[in-house]
């Protein structure tokens, strides 16, 4: 077991990991932050896409021991009590989503990719996304979410 | 067409109440939820494809700490009650099955069938556990090829079978097979394949099983598309009363036909909880889905076509074989469904078809998204072959056979009548969207340069829930039924057997009942997911905007007329007079009268009324589909091929399509989406790849490839103007439809753009290197 | 499919992990970005007895140019990579190739020298590498060496790092004027491996091509310099029939490694289509600088 503290949604938290557990795990079972998801645990669909140091990364990839000193942001975390910031809301308008399985990391790598290209055209939006698998969309409409929140951003 | 009420929702795009969940991180999944004093399981799986089980030593598994149990196939068998597949017993199978136990006992009959369950602390201490299991195996040669399975002389897989032929669908006739083959001008013979691929949802797998001893209730925390299914399926298995077993389900990651009723590590986790005496939870990973939770589409097709010199389908001869897998289930089934669906919406005189199901050392054939989609796979191809031979194009050979809408309606070949199908309009409508002539003047361009474009064009009808029958609907996908219930504090709650898992059921169904009875959609509850609290239902066979939309309709109706009953007494007016529009009952002519239903609903449950007054306000609504009707449609995809490497890029991809009324536009389109995507992804880069030796090649995702957002184009969907059967109810089923006609859209297309090397294709998957083996085989003549 | 258990070291130095080194040689797996070792030790295909968790040492990032080399510390994310102006401006082949590893989120966390070290033989940057006779140095408790990229690849995911030596620093050196770059990667999807990748670099000068390089990814166990193919491109000008030759050399003794994405046939094929596509994307990048 190593203890780490950490920022998680800007609270400091603390624990005592086994050195092999994922972060994806730490998040879900030791904090029951349950909103970042598992699909592959081999670093492939995204699911489990988080916030970290500014960086979207995928929580299956990192042990939650090298978490320590760092600041996480997750799904739970983007818009406060629970409310939507302005990508949920346009993925809300533009029925991004319908089992929602893939959605937090979608919404995460999103928040990411928008805040370092907040002009992104659609292809490149696309491939921005490609790293993200979901398996109900065909996604058209995430693309449009994410497009929707770039103009929206854009005309604040 | 008859309007609904105020039909301020049916019909528009209204936002889902599911997406606050689902969009911050709130959404509950299986794998999130804890129970107190809850272990976790993991499964000792085969390496081997085909082996008898020598010995299973536990006894280091057991001894690692924070291992709580380790249990064998015979430990599980004794307490469990054999019987079949629960999809066959659901859908009435009664030929024989293959005997088989939750754990592998005795042998052990394709890489990852499970051995033993330890059960932990922890899923890492449980995968510790399952490494310190010792199996002894004794090698049996493997039988990995349909064509051995049905060799008399390959090694049987279920003793008590004797061979590995799961079921023969015989040879049924429709027309005049021998007069119209005998008398057409040209008859062509085709083997076409369809390859294995498979559902992967999101979610894999899982459940936690929770049995109380004391109360002798199984409590099951399932991923499942349907609760009262699974908890049959449990109850049957586990030897308990049905009613004695509760199946909950929550968020759903997904499913594709692939969460129904109870696998065999789920009743095997659900036995573990009775004999560990505390909950367990599994759920599988990423390796195991892909590896055991099933896999589907591996049919093998020789077909006969026979057809006139100028261009018309006359009648097809086929003869199918099902890899069915091992522990075959829905496999053995899918073949009376696609002969029922092969002649599709055109003048098919004739057809004659049987099928073999082939038992192998495989994961089993699972259901899978339009489980018997590959009818249309070898219409769809056979016609463009056929056309090709004639020099027609694939749009005009479809339009000469297509069967125009006619009153009586024409009727298929197979029995049923094409009411109300607009397959005609969609493919003209298909022509219009597309500039076939201007894209030809494109392609040649291209191919002066170099560049390889094809376009292609597929259609398909889907009984999405298909035409009323004489019969009525039977079965499980029979009757639906629906409570509703007036609470009290205003909510109209729908209290439905549909277990969405992405289709959006609480907002749609929701949109109904609001606009019928007359309430805001807020107002609106669906309340699904607890076999203690819903009527039977099961989501599937894209039936659900029919049968579910129409006895949320009807039912609302009802429910809505009863309410007025109750509120004529309080309002002292007649039931007629009164309304109900935006959540106030009012009398017609007098505003003033208006009374919140909120407040009806409140008084009816606090107050005491005469025997003469009806307070309670809910209705038990059954709907047998109405008039139902026919999906389907035309689908066109234009692609490019890179002739030095193979990769296929899907340029464009145009749906006209026709699913009845729509309840909400984006939720069609977005079926409509993630079918195509899931068909672009079989032909281009899914496939379930097994060795010669059974051994299993595609057990991550680097190897088993989803396509992602770069594989797959913006779709442009154009909804047909359907026909009206039903006074009522014309939303019909839209789900799998996308999956059923995009993979014939796609190959054809690729056949196209490769027609200048004289390809022809009679197979579905098409990664970048069969592409370039393609066109080497067609250039040196073969 | 969770990790098996481990012993977990952070060292704060490199003598600290050397120390950790010499002590467990092969029974330690070092962790740099995780991106290729995770996945392993999830598979439970690698079980290493000790974890040396490297994230923790500072000295090993950082990019500085000097005396023609550009040195990347092994612990420099490949984002950092990606967003350097240095490296955009010296090393315009690790430019091209860097946008090409997997996708944004690996980047975050991968390294140049977990990436180097790993030696996957369908990744980029052993390509590139290759391509451009990149410098690695190695430190032990014994010392320091510097190892030529044409020594460092030895075999399936197997360089000549000795398991008491971390890889500390990845040398490249600085283009010349008038080099023009291109990566080619024929992939089944973005940001998938390569079924086979090119890296080529030229230097045109007078419209005179000099000092080519051409090394392929997933061709076989290591990555390829197509040597036979440079010594033909030296001193010639562009054309489609030189770049025609140029792919029969560089892929006629290749024997590439078959698997479910591609037969060795099919990777045959489609390196001699990259050697052209290549050849003239790098000639055409020259002629723009």
């Amino acid at each position: 077991m190593v203890d780490i503290t950490l920022k998680i949604n800007g609270a400091t938290r603390t624990g005592s990991p086994e050195a092999r557990k994922t972060l994806a795990d730490f998040l879900r079972d030791d904090l029951d932050l349950t909103g970042t998801h598992v699909g592959c645990e081999h670093g492939v669909c995204g699911a489990c896409t988080v916030i970290v140091d500014g960086r979207a990364v995928r929580s299956c990839l990192m042990l939650a021991v090298q978490a320590a000193g760092s600041e996480v942001t997750t799904i739970e975390g983007l818009a406060p009590d629970g409310g939507m910031g302005t990508l949920q809301q346009a993925m809300w308008d533009s029925h991004s989503f319908q089992c929602g399985f893939c959605t937090p990391g979608f919404v995460m790598q999103a928040t990411a990719f928008l805040s370092d290209h907040p002009d992104a055209d659609e292809q490149q939006v696309r491939e921005a996304l490609s790293g993200n698998i979901c398996r109900c969309t065909g996604y058209q409409s995430i693309v449009d979410g994410v497009l929707l929140a770039a103009e929206r951003n854009r005309q604040r | 067409m008859a309007a609904i009420a105020a039909e301020r929702y049916t019909g528009a795009s209204i936002k889902r109440s599911e997406d606050p969940r689902i969009l911050t991180g709130a959404g509950r999944y299986v794998d999130d939820i804890k129970l107190p004093g809850m272990l976790h399981a993991a499964f000792v799986r085969s390496p081997m494809a085909h082996a008898r089980v020598l010995s299973v030593d536990v006894s280091a598994a057991r001894a690692l700490p924070g291992v709580t149990a380790v249990f064998t196939g015979a430990d599980l068998e004794a307490m469990t009650v054999p019987g079949p597949d629960a999809l066959m017993a659901l859908m009435g199978w009664a030929g024989p099955t293959p005997e088989f136990t939750l754990l592998a006992t005795d042998k052990v009959r394709f890489v990852g069938d499970p051995v033993a369950v330890v059960v932990a602390e922890s899923r890492y201490l449980a995968e510790d556990g399952c490494e310190l299991v010792e199996v002894e195996y004794d090698d049996l040669p493997p039988v990995v090829d349909a064509a051995f399975a049905l060799d008399p002389g390959s090694p049987p897989l279920f003793a008590n079978l004797g061979d590995n032929i799961a079921r023969t669908h015989s040879r049924n006739e429709f027309g005049d097979v021998w007069r119209t083959f005998a008398g057409a001008d040209r008859v062509a013979d085709f083997h076409i394949d369809v390859h294995r691929h498979q559902n992967v949802p999101m979610e894999g797998r899982g459940c936690i099983a929770s049995y109380d001893a004391d109360l002798g209730v199984l409590t099951v925390y399932a991923a499942t598309q349907s609760v009262h299914v699974s908890r049959i399926a449990i109850a049957m298995r586990l030897g308990i009363e049905a009613e004695k077993v509760r199946v909950v389900a929550g968020d759903i990651g997904g499913s594709f036909g692939l969460k129904i009723g109870a696998s065999r590590e789920e009743l095997a986790v659900a036995a573990a909880s009775r004999l560990a005496g505390r909950p367990v939870k599994w759920v599988e990973d990423r390796n195991e889905n892909l590896t055991a939770s099933g896999q589907a589409r591996e049919e093998s097709f020789d077909v006969r076509a026979a057809v006139s010199n100028d261009g018309d389908l006359l009648g097809l001869d086929v003869k199918m074989v099902v890899d069915t897998g091992a522990y075959p289930g829905m496999g053995a089934m899918v073949p009376a469904i696609m002969e029922a669906m092969l002649p599709g919406p055109y003048k098919l005189a004739a057809l004659g078809f049987e099928s073999t199901g082939a038992i192998t050392n495989k994961a089993s054939y699972v259901a899978y998204r339009g489980p018997w989609a590959s009818e249309t796979f070898v219409r769809e191809r056979v016609l463009d072959l056929i056309a090709k031979d004639l020099g027609l194009d694939p749009v005009e050979i479809r339009l000469r056979n297509v069967a125009p809408r006619t009153d009586p309606p024409a009727m298929m070949v197979t029995g049923r009548p094409l009411v109300g199908v607009t397959s005609k309009e969609s493919l003209e409508r298909v022509a219009q969207l597309v500039d076939f002539p201007a894209f030809r003047r494109r392609q040649a361009e291209a191919r002066a340069q170099g560049r390889y474009l094809g376009i292609g064009v597929a259609s398909f009808i889907e009984a999405a829930p298909g035409p009323r029958s004489p019969e009525g609907p039977s079965g499980p996908m029979g009757m639906e039924s629906m409570r509703l219930r007036l609470e009290e504090d205003g909510i109209v709650a729908l209290f439905t057997g549909q277990m969405p898992h992405g289709q959006s059921h609480q907002t749609t169904l929701a949109q109904i009942a609001a606009d019928e009875f007359g309430v805001p959609f807020e107002q609106v509850r669906v309340i699904v997911g607890d076999s203690a609290v819903v009527p039977f239902g099961l989501t599937g066979g894209s039936r659900s905007a029919t049968m579910t939309g129409g006895v949320a309709l009807h039912g609302a109706r009802q429910l809505k007329a009863k309410v007025l009953d109750f509120a004529a007494h309080l309002m002292e007016a007649s039931a007629q007079d009164l309304l109900i529009t935006d959540g106030n009952i009012w009398v017609r002519g007098d505003p003033e009268s208006a009374l919140a239903v909120r407040d009806v609903a409140r008084r009816a449950a606090s107050e005491q009324f005469g025997a003469d007054v009806d307070a309670k306000l809910e209705v038990e609504a059954t709907f047998d589909g109405g008039e139902g009707g026919w999906s389907g449609g035309t689908h066109c995809a234009i692609v490019e091929v890179d002739v030095e490497t193979g990769i296929v890029q899907v340029e464009r991809y145009v749906a006209a399509e026709d699913c009845g009324a729509l309840i909400n536009p984006a939720v069609v389109e977005g079926q409509i989406r993630g079918g195509i995507a899931q068909g672009i992804g079989a032909v281009l880069l899914e496939r379930s790849a097994y060795g010669d030796d059974g051994s299993f090649q595609s057990a991550t995702f680097m190897d088993y490839l989803m396509p992602t957002a770069c594989d797959v184009p913006r779709i442009e969907i154009e909804h047909l103007e359907t026909v009206p059967l039903d006074a009522d109810v014309n939303f019909r089923g839209v789900g799998e439809g996308g999956m059923i006609v995009a993979p014939p859209t796609v190959v054809n297309a690729i056949e196209d753009a490769l027609s200048p090397f004289g390809v022809r294709i009679y197979e579905q998957h098409l990664p970048p290197a069969r592409i370039l083996q393609l066109i080497a085989a067609a250039d040196s003549g073969q | 499919m969770k990790l098996p258990p481990f012993e977990y070291e952070a060292p704060a130095t490199v003598a600290e992990a050397t120390d950790l080194l010499a002590e467990y040689l092969d029974e330690a797996s070092v962790l740099a970005g995780g991106q290729s070792l995770i996945p392993l030790l999830a598979l439970r295909l690698a079980r290493p007895e000790v974890l040396i968790d490297i994230n923790g040492v500072d000295e090993l990032s950082g990019i500085s140019a000097a005396d023609g080399w550009v040195a990347i510390g092994a612990m420099t994310r490949e984002y950092v990579a990606e967003e350097s102006k240095t490296v955009a401006d010296t090393v315009p082949l690790l430019a091209a190739a860097l946008p090409l590893i997997g996708h944004e989120a690996i980047r975050s966390r991968g390294t140049i020298g977990g990436s180097l070290a790993h030696a996957d033989p369908a990744a980029e940057l052993p390509a590139v590498a290759r391509a451009l006779d990149a410098e690695f140095v190695v430190r032990g408790q014994s010392g320091t060496r510097v190892v030529p990229a044409a020594q460092w690849f030895e075999g399936y995911l197997t360089t000549s790092r000795r398991p008491d030596e971390l890889l500390s620093e990845v040398r490249f050196p600085a283009a010349r004027r008038g080099t023009g770059v291109s990566f080619q990667e024929v992939a089944r999807r973005h940001g998938d491996f390569a079924m086979v990748g090119l890296a080529v670099s030229l230097v045109l000068a007078d419209g005179v091509i000099s000092d080519a390089r051409l090394a392929f990814a997933g061709v076989s166990d290591v990555p390829v310099r197509a040597a036979a193919a440079e010594d033909l491109l030296a001193g010639e000008r562009p054309s489609a029939a030189l770049f025609d030759e140029a792919a029969r050399r560089a892929t006629e003794d290749l024997d590439p490694p078959a698997d479910l994405h591609g037969s060795s046939d099919y990777r045959k094929t489609v390196a001699a289509a990259v050697v052209r596509r290549g050849l003239r994307a790098a000639a055409d990048n020259a002629e723009r600088q």
